[in-house]
């Protein structure tokens, strides 16, 4: 089985000469016809992105990975380094690099494109010396995003530290993130996102638009329990939407924390049920499938019944580290 | 102004992604303007799911039609003119709460059966509605439906509350300074200030609003953004379409009017203003009327001011094109100006002595908006001007259209044993940095109206600052007839008269 540095596509480059190999592949695609930075305009950055690809990763998902990192920068041109570190000891210091790029062609040729990405594999002894490999990899001036995927352990990102600190973005993943995440004493914490967190931003929007039809106090005062129940595959994003939600109702009036998690194997793997109790008439219940991306709200808050339809999905991969990063 | 306290339920979500419960009304619901940019505008916002939960669109017409008819007319705006491929999931949701009232402007019946309308809207929504009132109109019924807004009771509805009815109205506020004023009475008749959105599209593009970054979010621009190291100013709004089907429209209109006294005033207002003490819509505005009310009057006498040309037969594109007198419902003998062009001084301590230099017309060679910077020539003393020293001034030029981006010329050394030094562009493309398919300018205004915040739009007394400007121009032209009227060949830039006022003053007109 290959390991996650063979598994990603690429040229193979000696690491003292990766400008070159990027400058010789893009000649040899412009050689070939192929979609290539003809101009300085095609090559403009605005990210630079590493993506370090943990220890738990596989061969399958690290190409997943690496596809997303892709497609995101179709949209936001990057210089993109990918980490991958080398799970056995291999007992050599030696880093090996590959080098891909991919123009996206728009309407115009000043509409074209490109992205460039620098491939690192390195053994756990070469950690120290990976820093001033990276910093030379990436733009300079320009702002590091920062996302480690499938880590072993969060205690293990002490050794990266430099990226933690310098990186205007930490993404971490709570769905695959390690126990210790929630507790690590990130260098700079103001600055991590959970992109399970930023995949529920139409959820969030959908339910955020919805209730702010009603009084703040009409939800959060007297609410005797919040009930959230989750089908099998959204079990992480079910835990950080309870966590919004509490925050939500704290802010409108309600008791702290309150609000409990059930994993329903009754319901679809993608289903997920809302429902707000009261003392009182009042009532909130939201069902959504997220697999067809339909939603329904019913609620009374002493103005009327409501029912209502909504079409809502997770955010895609890509659109989600846009959104964790920029928002 | 302190922005309200926002829901709990939307804490942590972008201003964007907040808005109340609305209803948006268009007037004008089958015309052009409503198919090319409104309808793919509110779908697109749906897309992004930035529309409210409970948004309803009511098209409002003359013209008797359906619910169904209706909804089939929006949709096929959507597939002809939606920046993004029409998703029959999406519009499902945007056409089942997309409906139509029939009726006159001018009957206050038709509007209480408007009211009615909403209120069963609002009926249904279980929950009070924000009313958006979108007059997509020609402006001979601006008055009639404004005054009926206020007699059914539309325009004021939940006033002092942030979702209190929204007016927003299109070009031309007025035709001239008397009836910019006539316009603004008989809006504020009705509604207050806060509740009035006028558009001008142009400041819900991209690059109009990073005019406003580049100037201010980069400090390198600030210390030189003045009569010390500016020599002139270009705004440059050109358009290689000639009347088309707007003949009888333009005619009345002409190029100042149609363009000048609103897009190209603005960007000038944008690009001369004083930094605002915040981003706020009062503070930008307030800078935009100080700096239009510093406009010194335009000298109509010799060695005016401004030219003013039609085009006459030449080629764009490759292809042969009529002048403006031969096209079809243009009549002969037509006093009306397809070009103009400007030079206007500011009085203030920033642009004292700085010309700015504002032309816009029809059949030029090609469509392109751009302000252009033009600083003063470095002394040039080690470098003198000599074979081999090919000195440029350096010059910023945003372009907002087509090719959004800027680009700055700097004087770098040829490569070689001898110094030799040549004018380099250093360039910034939108789309290459950050894709092509951004948020038309309409999708941008539309939700910008529908969340209250009015700092892409145009504030009446700016609207009248602006006429104030012109309309001393328009009346010599008035007077003049056709007297002094040049003509310049489609697919030129104009005629002699506009490169005269440049002349004049050592400048030339750039070539976007």
């Amino acid at each position: 089985m290959p390991g996650i540095f063979e598994a990603l596509p690429g040229i193979d480059v000696p690491v003292a000469s990766i400008s070159k190999g990027l400058a010789d592949m893009w000649e040899g695609n412009a050689s070939q016809g192929k979609p290539s930075p003809g101009h300085d305009h095609a090559k403009a950055i605005q990210v630079n992105f590493v993506l370090h690809l943990g220890l738990k990763t596989d061969a399958a998902d690290a190409v997943r990975q690496f596809e997303t990192a892709v497609r995101f920068s179709r949209r936001y041109p990057c210089r993109v380094v990918v980490l991958c570190p080398i799970s056995k000891e291999t007992g050599t210091m030696e880093i090996k690099a590959k080098v891909y790029g991919e123009c996206t062609v728009g309407k115009t040729p000043e509409d074209t494109r490109c992205c460039e990405f620098v491939i690192l594999s390195y053994p756990r002894s070469a950690r120290e010396h990976l820093e001033n490999q990276v910093s030379i990899c990436l733009s300079t001036d320009i702002p590091i995003y920062y996302w480690a995927h499938r880590f072993s352990e969060a205690a293990k990102l002490a050794d990266y530290k430099y990226l933690l600190t310098s990186a205007k973005r930490v993404l971490i993943d709570s769905a695959t993130a390690p126990a210790d995440a929630e507790g690590f004493p990130w260098p700079k914490p103001q600055n991590v996102r959970d992109l399970a967190f930023a995949r529920l931003l139409p959820v969030r929007q959908a339910i955020g638009q919805f209730l702010s039809r009603y009084p703040a106090k009409s939800i959060g005062v007297g609410i005797t329990s919040v009930e959230l129940a989750h089908g099998s595959e959204l079990a992480p994003e079910a835990k950080v939407l309870l966590g919004w939600l509490r925050a939500r109702i704290r802010d409108c009036g309600g008791p702290d924390g309150i609000g409990t998690l059930h994993a329903a194997p009754q319901l679809a793997a993608r289903k997920i049920e809302i429902n707000f109790s009261y003392p009182d008439k009042r009532s909130f219940k939201w069902s959504a499938d997220l697999a067809d991306g339909h939603s329904v709200f019913d609620a009374d808050y002493g103005t009327g019944h409501a029912e209502m339809t909504a079409a809502v999905a997770l955010l895609s991969p890509e659109n989600a580290l846009s959104e964790a990063m920029f928002f | 102004m302190a922005e309200p306290e926002r829901h709990p339920f939307l804490q942590g979500l972008s201003k964007h992604r907040g808005a109340p419960p609305t209803v948006v009304v268009i007037f004008g619901a089958s015309g052009d303007l409503t198919a090319r940019k409104l309808i793919p505008a509110i779908y697109n916002l749906s897309v992004d799911n930035l529309l409210p939960a409970d948004f309803h669109l009511v098209g409002y017409g003359r013209k008797e039609m359906s619910d169904d008819e209706f909804r089939k007319i929006a949709a096929k705006a959507v597939k002809d003119f939606s920046r993004r491929e029409m998703d029959d999931k999406v519009w499902e949701k945007v056409a089942a709460n997309t409906t139509y009232v029939a009726g006159e402007y001018d009957k206050k019946d038709d509007f209480d059966k408007l009211a009615k309308h909403i209120a069963d809207i609002e009926k249904g929504v279980g929950s009070e509605v924000q009313s958006m009132f979108y007059i997509s109109t020609p402006p001979s019924v601006f008055f009639p439906i404004i005054e009926n807004l206020g007699a059914s009771g539309l325009g004021g509805r939940y006033l002092g509350k942030p979702h209190h009815s929204k007016v927003i109205i299109e070009k031309p506020f007025g035709k001239d300074l008397d009836s910019a004023k006539a316009l603004n009475a008989e809006l504020r008749s009705v509604f207050e200030e806060n509740q009035v959105y006028r558009i001008d599209h142009y400041l819900g593009k991209e690059t109009v609003q990073d005019l406003l970054v580049q100037r201010f979010a980069n400090s390198i621009f600030e210390p030189i953004w003045n009569r010390n190291f500016i020599d002139s100013v270009q705004i440059t709004v050109a358009e290689d379409l000639g009347v088309g089907t707007r003949a009888g429209y333009y005619d009345e209109s002409g190029c100042l009017r149609d363009m000048i006294q609103n897009h190209t005033t603005q960007l000038l207002a944008l690009t001369a203003m004083e930094p605002p003490g915040s981003f706020d819509a009062e503070a930008l505005r307030n800078e935009k009327v100080k700096v239009l009310k510093a406009i010194e009057p335009v000298n109509l006498g010799p060695d005016a001011d401004m030219a003013r040309a039609q085009y006459a037969a030449g080629m764009i594109g490759g292809k042969q094109v009529p002048g403006y007198l031969e096209e079809q419902g243009i009549p002969k003998g037509s006093a009306t100006e397809t070009f103009a062009a400007l030079r206007l001084s500011i009085n203030n301590w920033r642009w004292q002595g700085v010309p700015f230099y504002l032309r816009s017309g029809k059949r030029l060679p090609r469509r392109v908006s751009e302000i252009a910077i033009q600083f003063k020539k470095a002394p040039g003393t080690i470098f003198p001007q000599k074979e081999g020293f090919n000195l440029a001034a350096n010059t910023l030029s945003f372009q907002i259209q087509p090719d959004e981006g800027l680009s700055l010329i700097l004087n770098a050394k040829v490569p070689g044993l001898d110094t030799r030094t040549q004018p380099v562009k250093m360039s910034f493309r939108y789309a290459t940095t950050f894709g092509s398919n951004t948020p038309e300018a309409y999708e941008r205004l539309v939700l910008d109206a529908m969340i209250g915040d009015g700092t892409l739009f145009i504030r009446g007394d700016e609207a009248e600052e602006s006429w104030k400007l012109y309309t001393p121009v328009l009346k010599f032209w008035e007077s003049e007839g056709t007297k002094g009227m040049e003509s310049y060949t489609a697919g030129s830039w104009g005629p002699e008269g506009a490169d005269k006022l440049l002349t004049s003053r050592g400048h030339v007109w750039r070539q976007p």
